[in-house]
């Protein structure tokens, strides 16, 4: 297996563990959960083939839903998430840069950045706890599940880049 | 088939996220219960729906199959209704209802009851036997009765039979037989041809009555006390010399299935009318004086 594949595996793992054993407990205020896993999928690089993404994506959530007793939740979502992952990191994308672009804090800027990894999180969170509540009764809880997740799991994220930025 | 392979091959990823994502949803909506119960119900009205429109279908192509079926239990069912209705009938043995009473008015005067052995329709004077005579205690030129109505006078006796001029008979006795609640009254004739019709004549011109009434004895005679059955005005006509009415009265006795009838033997009636009679008179006489 290529190293590249082996470094994947790695994380697979690493975010798995992360998030059933530590990360899946935390319910920040009871409405905020870290979706730590979905920077996996983010991390895909520019033209990496779609159906290893898609795979990939689908194998994450499936373990993760594992974790947290809820089958099928996690696995649909991601695999959403990766299906458009690749067009729309190819909106972010500068004209002249390389075939294999990684996506990150130094790759193309703060800003840029930004509003890629929020626009994920928050579609994720969006998806997620839409099939998680599977109604829209509670509104109110709906939307402060979301917004609560997407801001936890962005300053995960976020905490995570500056340090790799700085190596 | 070339093109579909090409096709496939250019979009294989999609097709990859649709198996991966209906895959993910299978098992969002199977594990987890509350998915699971929304799905169901919403599934189930959705089937339940389809379900219902397809045996509607299919339920009209089999209507004339049902009809069918249904046809022929109806026929086993009356045939059964018959012949159940028969075994009823044979094994009790009761007269209805309106013979019951016509017998039960009969029964306070003198009865014998006795059978039809022998009966005619068909002739212009036809002639019934019964079997009872004189050591019955049956005597000439009495009435004779059944349970729904007149039949006729006995005409000779013998010591165990008799003979009876039922009213299908053109020298029958003239019955005196008056309309139900009015006291118009006529004469009981019979012309020949029509066993259930027989006439009454001599009913007045100022008489009032509908068509429908019953026509019964009016106790005139000294044969048939008052009250006993006749039958029904069917029609009205005018008599020969235009003086009075003839009315066609349907006879309630059905001389064709006559088996038991009784014969009045109360001799009182007789002396009643007698009685009655020698009052009327000499009231008239006094009267006058």
């Amino acid at each position: 297996m290529s190293a590249d594949a082996l470094k994947r595996v790695v994380l697979f793992i690493v975010f798995i563990l992360a998030q059933g054993i530590v990360l899946g407990r935390i319910h920040l205020l009871g409405v905020a959960t870290p979706l730590f896993y979905v920077y996996f999928v983010a991390l895909f690089p520019r033209n990496y083939p779609k159906w290893g993404v898609l795979l990939w994506s689908f194998c994450l959530g499936i373990l993760v839903d594992t974790f947290s007793n809820t089958p099928g939740l996690a696995s649909t979502s991601l695999t959403l998430l990766a299906f458009i992952q690749p067009w729309f990191f190819e909106l972010f994308v500068p004209r002249d840069s390389v075939d294999d672009l990684k996506p990150s804090l130094s790759s193309i800027g703060l800003l840029k950045y930004s509003y890629y990894i929020t626009t994920l999180v928050l579609f994720y969170c969006l998806v997620f706890y839409s099939l998680e509540m599977f109604n829209f009764f509670n509104g109110l809880r709906w939307a402060m599940c979301v917004v609560g997740s997407t801001v936890i799991t962005l300053a995960l994220i976020f905490t995570f880049e500056i340090a790799r930025s700085r190596q | 088939m070339k093109n579909l392979l090409e096709f496939l091959q250019k979009y294989y990823h999609w097709f990859l996220f649709l198996v991966l994502e209906a895959l993910s949803l299978i098992l969002l909506f199977q594990y987890n219960s509350f998915q699971n119960s929304v799905w169901f119900s919403s599934a189930n009205v959705v089937a339940g729906k389809v379900y219902e429109w397809s045996s509607a279908v299919s339920a009209f192509f089999s209507l004339n199959k049902n009809n069918e079926d249904l046809m022929l239990r109806n026929y086993y069912l009356e045939r059964q209704v018959t012949q159940l209705r028969r075994l009823y009938a044979e094994s009790t043995q009761k007269t209805d209802s309106s013979e019951v009473k016509e017998l039960d008015y009969l029964s306070q005067y003198k009865l014998v009851p006795a059978k039809v052995i022998s009966n005619e329709l068909h002739r212009a004077n036809n002639l019934m036997t019964i079997d009872k005579g004189k050591a019955d205690g049956i005597e000439e030129g009495m009435g004779v009765a059944c349970g729904k109505g007149i039949v006729g006078v006995t005409y000779l006796t013998s010591d165990h039979y008799s003979v009876v001029i039922p009213v299908l008979n053109s020298n029958s006795s003239r019955i005196s037989c008056a309309i139900r609640g009015h006291q118009y009254f006529g004469v009981l004739r019979w012309y020949g041809k029509d066993a259930s019709h027989a006439f009454v004549e001599d009913i007045p011109r100022h008489a009032r009555f509908k068509r429908g009434e019953w026509v019964e004895t009016n106790g005139y005679s000294s044969i048939f006390p008052a009250g006993v059955l006749v039958g029904q005005i069917v029609e009205v006509y005018n008599s020969r010399d235009g003086l009075s009415y003839k009315l066609k009265v349907r006879l309630s006795t059905d001389f064709g299935n006559l088996r038991d009838v009784v014969v009045i033997t109360d001799k009182s009636i007789a002396e009643r009318v007698r009685l009655k009679q020698a009052a009327k008179d000499s009231l008239r006489l006094n009267v006058s004086e």
